[in-house]
């Protein structure tokens, strides 16, 4: 008889951590998985082992998740690190969780599940983006963090927060940045004028934003209204070329760092049915979650990133009050101390999603960003450009899992991670439908390479 | 591998040796396998099955599936989610088999 988790957490970042405290405190049995090394999730990488220079160079916001790591080690929960997930299905005691553990596929039981596995890069489509020499602002956010590794010279592209942020701790750390490309468009600052009382309630940020903004306009090379990006270069990267105001300029670098914003990984949520709606805000799928984290799913929550892009602050407090409601099955058996913490989580988690909307909005990808040239490759598994995706498209393909079929689109090792939005885009553009009528890419276990030794000698927990 | 893209803050860390397509190398310990193949130099670690075009790691994250190396004998391995250790083994796909 395998052992039947109360509670299994997906994610140990600051959702996932938050949750497993509020969940073990209470008394359940509580089992973290997580796919790195150490908690932490990506935002908090490695905090607990950075060394005083990464430190330094990372600033406050990073060594502030500190506190909840402590707590997080500290909690009398099972966690299992470098547990690469490939997947979960329904079950009579409630889920099955599969996932390779030192190699060897483990089936873990529980009754409730929550899923806090984060976001990813919204993948930035431009030609060239394949090449080595390119890679994300995240990536090269996670080497500093994990690696000290920092470039000597590099050329950010793209738009959002972390593109700012990452500009800053290069800059702190002596890396010179030749150009900061950024392509927010200028009308954005229009759109996003209303969405200015929303990010008033979060006063801090709001000026933090701001001041991270005007340093980087006036220490880096920073172009703004920037499109048609295009990365040179035969096998390696060698320059990029951009537009700007309809006349086209070159630079030469060898690396550059891509950033579009974040999207939610919502392909757990999918494989199990969870129901999905297009935030037009966020310009992503999304899986439907009430504050608590509750999903169409009985017994599932998805908290954090996951379910809402937000940051870490948010994903702590709906982490916690997803932890809080799990242990409580509701709220009627709370105490009048937890019931306020409640009230409290759930008003801060409203209210910081409802400020999210000026930065969401600011950083909404332009337009010239889903219409990728023919030559683009989309599908960078299997090397699928954007002009055999239009075609197909064109000639009335019902979306984009037929496109799959035709074109081995979404089809390779990342399973549609990396193209499955920008199909979406393709096909809505070809068709002349708005992107929330495509349906997203249908997803299917494996989640993660798995050999048919592994799955042989599948053991259960 | 004279020009680095990357260089290192860690100065007097502990160091790990592995072995990367046969050749010994000393690595920082406690670094991805996906960042030890940068920080020896090697930023493309793959031909592309399809179009055998270099490729190299994109996300360092777990998401892009461009880093899939060969440890210790085991094939399509993410070496963005692994850390190095004493004596491991792996093999990039820029020359031989593809992961």
């Amino acid at each position: 008889m395998s052992k039947v988790y109360d509670y299994l957490v997906i994610g140990a970042g600051p959702a996932g951590m938050a949750a497993a405290i509020e969940a073990s405190n209470a008394g359940l049995c509580v089992l973290v998985l997580d796919q790195a090394e150490n908690a932490g999730g990506q935002i908090y990488r490695n905090l607990g082992q950075v060394g005083i220079q990464q430190a330094r160079v990372l600033g406050p916001d990073y060594l502030v998740g500190k506190p909840l790591l402590a707590e997080f080690m500290a909690a009398n929960c099972d966690y299992q690190p470098m547990a690469q997930l490939w997947h979960i299905e329904a079950h009579e005691k409630g889920f099955l969780v599969v996932a390779l553990v030192h190699g060897e596929s483990i089936t873990y039981v529980t009754s409730h599940l929550l899923l806090a596995n984060g976001a990813m890069e919204r993948p930035m489509a431009i030609p060239g983006w394949h090449k080595p020499g390119v890679m994300t602002a995240g990536a090269g956010q996670i080497l500093l963090k994990t690696a000290a590794l920092l470039p000597k010279q590099v050329v950010l592209a793209g738009s959002g927060p972390l593109l700012l942020l990452l500009a800053q701790q290069y800059r702190a750390a002596g890396v010179i940045i030749t150009a900061l490309l950024d392509t927010t468009p200028k009308s954005n600052y229009w759109y996003a004028t209303p969405w200015l009382m929303a990010g008033l309630t979060t006063p801090k940020q709001l000026l933090k934003g701001l001041w991270l903004t005007l340093v980087q306009r006036i220490k880096t090379p920073y172009i703004t209204g920037v499109s048609g990006i295009e990365v040179l270069g035969e096998e390696c990267v060698t320059g990029v070329s951009y537009t700007v105001a309809g006349k086209v300029y070159d630079i030469d670098c060898n690396l550059i760092m891509l950033h579009q914003g974040l999207i939610p990984e919502t392909q757990m949520g999918q494989l199990l049915g969870c129901t999905q709606v297009w935030s037009e805000n966020q310009q992503c799928w999304q899986a439907r979650v009430a504050v608590a984290g509750q999903t169409s799913v009985p017994g599932l929550q998805i908290a954090g990133d996951a379910g809402t892009i937000g940051g870490a602050y948010v994903a702590q407090f709906n982490g916690r009050l997803a932890g809080i409601v799990r242990a409580n099955s509701g709220v009627a058996t709370l105490s009048l101390q937890k019931r306020l913490l409640t009230l409290w989580l759930c008003l801060r988690v409203k209210q910081l999603h409802w400020a999210r909307g000026l930065v969401d909005r600011l950083y909404r990808p332009a337009d010239w960003l889903s219409e990728p040239s023919s030559d683009t490759i989309i599908c960078r598994c299997e090397q699928v450009t954007a002009g055999a995706v239009t075609a197909i498209a064109s000639r009335g393909c019902a979306g984009v899992n037929q496109l799959k079929a035709y074109t081995r689109a979404g089809m390779g090792a990342c399973q549609g991670r990396q193209c499955g939005l920008n199909l979406a885009y393709l096909v809505a553009h070809a068709q002349q439908r708005p992107v929330s009528e495509v349906e997203p890419l249908t997803v299917r276990p494996p989640l993660s390479p798995i050999n048919l030794g592994q799955l042989s000698r599948q053991t259960e927990l | 591998m004279t020009d680095l893209l990357f260089s290192c803050l860690l100065k007097d860390s502990p160091m790990c040796p592995i072995t990367v397509n046969g050749v010994e190398h000393q690595v920082p310990a406690r670094l991805s396998v996906a960042a030890a193949l940068l920080y020896l130099g090697n930023l493309a670690i793959r031909k592309h099955p399809v179009s055998s075009e270099a490729r190299a790691p994109f996300c360092y994250m777990g998401v892009c599936f461009e880093c899939l190396v060969i440890i210790d004998g085991q094939h399509k391995q993410r070496a963005c989610l692994r850390e190095v250790m004493p004596h491991m083994c792996i093999e990039t796909a820029m020359v031989g088999v593809n992961p």
